[in-house]
C-alpha cells in the first residue's frame, strides 16, 4: 500500500482526536478573534431596538436539549435585549421536550434582569397541535393557552393586557430547531395575522431559511452559534456563544485542512493510476 | 358498510378541504369563528396523537421483549426509562420545579435527558469530520464546484476563516444570499406546486391511500 493510499484509509480515531483537540484547546485558551456582524442578525436586533417600551414581544422557544448549544445562547441574548428595552415578553414553546428548558431560560434571564412574572413577562408553556396552536393563537390566544405553565389563567396576567391574538404582537421571534419552527410560524402565523417575524435556527438549518429572508417574509435570521455570538456582541454582553466561536473556528479550519489533504492524496492516486494506464 | 368505510370519509374530506381552502379568503366573523373551533379541535386531536404514539411505542417494544428479538435488552431499558419518567412526572405534577425547587421530574430532565441529547448531537461533529475526510472528494467537475463552495462557506462563517482570508466572509454571504436562496426558492416552488396538486387529488378523491389498502 502506497503512502497516499494509507493516508486515505487513515484510522478515524485520529480524526476524532484532531476534532477533540480543536474543540478543547480554544475553550481552555481563548483567542477572541473579532466577529463581524451580518445584516441577517442585525435585522432582528434593529427591529427590537425600534420597538417602543411596553411593546409585546413574543418568543417561541421551539427546540429541545439536542440543539441547546446553538439555540440556548440565542434565547438568552434575545431575552436580555427584550428585557433591557422594557418590552412585555411572552414566551412559549411548541416542542414538548423543550418545555423544562424553556422555563429555565426565561426564569434565569428574568431573575438576572429583575423582572416580575405576570407583569413584565410570562411563560405560557406547551400546548399540543403544532401548527394548529399557531392558527389558534392567531384567532384567540386565550383559547390556545387558557392557562400559563404554572397553571394561572392567562386572562389574569397583566403582561397580556390588550393582547387578544397574534395581531396584537409587536414582534415575534421563533427559535426553531425543526418542525414546527420558523417556516410554520410564517405560513400559519405571519402570512394570515400580519405581525413582524424574525427567526433563529441551528447552523445547519440556516441556508434553508434564506429564501424567506430574501423575500422579506422574515426580517432577520440568527443562524447557529455564529448568529448567537453576533447578537451577544450587538447587545454588548458576551456569553457562551462568543466563547464557543474560537472552538468552532478551529474545528472548521481542521475540517477544511482534512478535506484538502484527502483531495491531494486522492488526486495524486488518480494521476498515478492514469499514468500507469497510459504506460500499459 | 362500504358507505362508512369509503364514501363517508371521501365526502368529509371533500367538504372539509373545500370549506377550509375557501375560509382563508373569507374574513367574515362566522368564518373566523369556524376556524377558531376547528383549530381547537385540532389541538385536542393533537393531544390524542401523543397518547397514540406512546401506546404504539409501548406495544412495539413489548412484542420485541416477549419474542426476545435481537436487541430486546434495549427495549427493556426503554420500558424502564419511559415508565420511570412517567411515574416521576406524575409524582411531580409534570413540573420540573416548584417555587424554584427542582422536582424529581426536573432532575430526570436536567441530569439525564439534557446531557444525553446534548451528547448525541455533539458526537455528530466527530462523525461529520470523519465522513468529510472519506467522501468529500473532487470526483467530477460538479463535485469540485460543491467542494470549493463548501470550503468558502466554512471559512467565511467563522472568525478565524475571515481573519485568514478576509474576502471569504463576503463571498460566503453572497453564496448563501444569492446562489443558495435562488436554488432553494426554486425547490420550494416545485415542492409547493406538488403539494397543491396532491391536495386537489386528496380533496377530489383521486388519491385514496390515506383510507388504507392503497389505490383501488
Amino acid at each position: 500500500m502506497t503512502f497516499p493510499e494509507r493516508m486515505l484509509k487513515i484510522d478515524r480515531r485520529i480524526i476524532f482526536l484532531v476534532i477533540g483537540l480543536c474543540t478543547l484547546l480554544p475553550l481552555l485558551y481563548p483567542v477572541g478573534l473579532p466577529i463581524k456582524i451580518s445584516s441577517e442578525v442585525r435585522g432582528v436586533y434593529d427591529h427590537i431596538e425600534s420597538l417602543p417600551e411596553q411593546s409585546v414581544f413574543l418568543l417561541s422557544i421551539d427546540f429541545d436539549p439536542a440543539s441547546k448549544p446553538e439555540l440556548y445562547p440565542q434565547a438568552i441574548a434575545l431575552l436580555r435585549h427584550a428585557f433591557r428595552k422594557n418590552l412585555r415578553v411572552i414566551t412559549m414553546t411548541l416542542w414538548v421536550s423543550g418545555t423544562g428548558m424553556a422555563d429555565q431560560i426565561v426564569t434565569q434571564v428574568a431573575k438576572e434582569m429583575s423582572k416580575e412574572y405576570g407583569t413584565d413577562y410570562a411563560f405560557l408553556g406547551w400546548s399540543p397541535g403544532g401548527q394548529a396552536v399557531i392558527i389558534n393563537m392567531g384567532q384567540d390566544l386565550y383559547s390556545a393557552f387558557p392557562s400559563d405553565y404554572g397553571g394561572r389563567p392567562t386572562k389574569e396576567l397583566a403582561v397580556l393586557n390588550g393582547v387578544r391574538n397574534l395581531k396584537d404582537v409587536g414582534y415575534m421571534v421563533d427559535l426553531g430547531a425543526g418542525k414546527p419552527g420558523v417556516e410554520e410560524w410564517y405560513v400559519f402565523g405571519k402570512d394570515k395575522y400580519k405581525f413582524e417575524l424574525g427567526g433563529g435556527c441551528t447552523g445547519v438549518m440556516a441556508p434553508g431559511l434564506y429564501p424567506l429572508l430574501r423575500s422579506g417574509q422574515i426580517n432577520g435570521l440568527i443562524g447557529g452559534l455564529r448568529g448567537a455570538a453576533e447578537y451577544e456582541i450587538l447587545i454588548d454582553q458576551k456569553g457562551q456563544a462568543v466563547a464557543g466561536m474560537d472552538a468552532q473556528s478551529a474545528t472548521h479550519i481542521a475540517i477544511i485542512v482534512l478535506v484538502i489533504i484527502c483531495n491531494v492524496f486522492y488526486l495524486s492516486l488518480r494521476r498515478a493510476a492514469r499514468a500507469q494506464g497510459q504506460a500499459g | 358498510m362500504i358507505f362508512l368505510r369509503r364514501q363517508l370519509p371521501l365526502l368529509i374530506t371533500l367538504v372539509a378541504g373545500l370549506l377550509f381552502a375557501a375560509q382563508y379568503y373569507v374574513p367574515h366573523p362566522a368564518s373566523e369563528q369556524m376556524l377558531t373551533s376547528a383549530t381547537k379541535w385540532l389541538q385536542i386531536i393533537g393531544g390524542f396523537a401523543l397518547v397514540l404514539g406512546v401506546t404504539s411505542l409501548f406495544h412495539l417494544h413489548a412484542v420485541k421483549i416477549r419474542r426476545q428479538e435481537a436487541g430486546w435488552g434495549y427495549s427493556l431499558v426503554l420500558y424502564a426509562g419511559m415508565l420511570g419518567t412517567i411515574a416521576v412526572g406524575l409524582w411531580a405534577d409534570g413540573k420540573e420545579s416548584i417555587e424554584g425547587v427542582m422536582t424529581s421530574f426536573g432532575w430526570v430532565y436536567n441530569y439525564m435527558m439534557v446531557p444525553l441529547q446534548g451528547t448525541m448531537f455533539a458526537i455528530l461533529a466527530f462523525f461529520i469530520a470523519s465522513a468529510a475526510y472519506r467522501s468529500f472528494r473532487a470526483r467530477s467537475r460538479e463535485a469540485a464546484v460543491l467542494l470549493v463552495a463548501a470550503v468558502i462557506v466554512m471559512m467565511g462563517r467563522v472568525p478565524l476563516g475571515e481573519y485568514l482570508v478576509p474576502l471569504s466572509g463576503d463571498v460566503a454571504s453572497w453564496i448563501l444570499n444569492v446562489l443558495n436562496a435562488s436554488v432553494r426558492r426554486a425547490i420550494l416552488i416545485g415542492v409547493s406546486l406538488g403539494a397543491i396538486a396532491l391536495s386537489f387529488k386528496i380533496i377530489f378523491g383521486v388519491e385514496r391511500s390515506y383510507l388504507g389498502g392503497g389505490k383501488e
